[in-house]
């Protein structure tokens, strides 16, 4: 089986056909399905965040059997996961893409639950800590994508369960996490 | 029992036996009696919805898979028995059903990726997968066996010959002779370009392309862009070896 890295590719990445996206709607659904998931599970293990559809990304192509993925079908295979709340458009244009392996709600349970380990209630920190920081590394917190935490720590903010405030330097905010 | 001596003793014992054998069987009777009662209660009311949903589950796969699925779970096997009801519906022996079942499943879980036309090798490989752990070898004569029992659920389960390999179809649709000669031409490089066709078996390409889209509209071909020479190649999931094509959908 051909690997990338670490990460297994599936069978199907081999097969030439399914470079091309495929205009019979049954086939096409299994062929989008497919990649769906293989992107989902690349990002994830690699924790990738971003996909830029303009450039050099592992999985749109394969040299082994030379065949890689036509823009149409990159952006056709994102736009289905974003239909799935799985993905954002970063641009109008279509050019940069979210990845959301954990959804915005997952990763606010996991910004609750990391709280609640290191017993952070009613205490202050950075979103530079959150993303940095000792407590968070080994976690799914470590190196996390900005604009996904901050979109999961206003989603929190707006629970209630913190407050966000400017911080000292202009490029970092502080957290108040409640109790 | 004290044992009395002569003729007369003997007898009496072997009376005494008899007595003993009669009431066993009578409690024996009894018992498998009622247990029969209640086994045909069951049975009739199974038979019923059998008969009521035959239809249903001899036309849709996905209602059958279910059907027996609820059998199972009731710890019923309505595949161990090769007689009565089960023969006259459904036709087929324990072992070779058990198979056709698995088929039936194989085909249904790859039917996305080659469109519900399968090559024997590749759909017994997966069906050895799937048995694996009981005790029975598979052979391809007990798939090709299996299959033809398949018929009798009229859901178009039928094995076609292709060139060398044979393929099992499992949708209705029926390939016409010049489908098969277009899947026999793939069966070199996995995939057919209209140019190779118009070559080898001196087809206009018209008659080329019409037959390939038919191919492509029922899920049996996938078409390809990428390679350099600009050709578009169809290729068909049926005819390359890809077992593991898509298993994520087990």
């Amino acid at each position: 089986m051909q690997t990338l890295g670490n990460f297994k590719l599936p069978p199907f990445f081999n097969y030439p056909p399914y470079f091309t996206l495929q205009p019979v709607r049954d086939t096409r659904e299994k062929q989008v399905q497919l990649w769906k998931e293989l992107i989902l599970d690349y990002c994830k293990t690699q924790k990738i965040f971003v996909i830029g559809l303009e450039e050099e990304f592992p999985l749109f192509s394969n040299p082994a059997i030379e065949r890689s993925l036509t823009h149409e079908a990159r952006e056709a295979f994102l736009t289905a996961l974003v239909s799935e709340g799985r993905a954002e458009w970063l641009d109008k244009g279509h050019r940069k893409c979210l990845i959301l392996w954990h959804r915005i709600q997952d990763w606010a349970d996991i910004i609750l639950n990391f709280v609640k380990d290191y017993g952070l209630e009613n205490s202050v920190t950075t979103v530079e800590e959150i993303r940095s920081g000792p407590e968070s590394r080994g976690t799914d917190l470590q190196g996390v994508d900005r604009i996904i935490l901050m979109r999961a720590l206003k989603l929190l903010e707006h629970k209630g369960k913190l407050a966000i405030f400017k911080g000292t330097s202009a490029d970092d905010e502080g957290i108040k996490f409640s109790s | 029992m004290r044992r009395r001596p002569g003729i007369g003793g003997l007898q009496t014992a072997a009376a005494a036996r008899d007595q003993y054998r009669l009431l066993g069987e009578n409690v024996a009777k009894i018992r498998t009696d009622l247990m029969k009662e209640q086994l045909a209660t069951f049975r009739s009311q199974l038979e019923d919805f059998a008969r009521k949903h035959k239809n249903d589950i001899r036309k849709n796969p996905a209602f059958r898979s279910q059907f027996h699925e609820m059998c199972a779970k009731v710890g019923v096997d309505p595949l161990a028995s090769n007689k009565g009801f089960w023969a006259e519906l459904l036709g087929i022996g324990d072992f070779y059903y058990e198979i056709g079942v698995q088929i039936v499943e194989i085909c249904l879980a790859t039917r996305a990726q080659n469109g519900g036309l399968i090559n024997l090798q590749e759909l017994c490989s997966l069906l050895r997968q799937k048995r694996k752990g009981s005790r029975e070898a598979v052979s391809e004569d007990d798939c090709l066996r299996a299959i033809s029992k398949l018929k009798v659920l009229g859901s178009g389960f039928e094995v076609i010959s292709v060139g060398k390999k044979k393929l099992v179809r499992s949708v209705p649709t029926e390939l016409n002779k010049d489908h098969n000669e277009i899947i026999e031409v793939a069966q070199a490089q996995g995939f057919v370009t209209v140019d190779e066709l118009e070559r080898r078996l001196s087809w206009t390409s018209g008659r080329a392309i019409d037959a390939l889209e038919t191919l492509l509209k029922e899920g049996f071909a996938m078409i390809d862009d990428g390679h350099r020479d600009g050709r578009r190649r169809y290729w068909f999931p049926c005819v390359s070896s890809i077992s593991s094509l898509g298993g994520s959908d087990a």
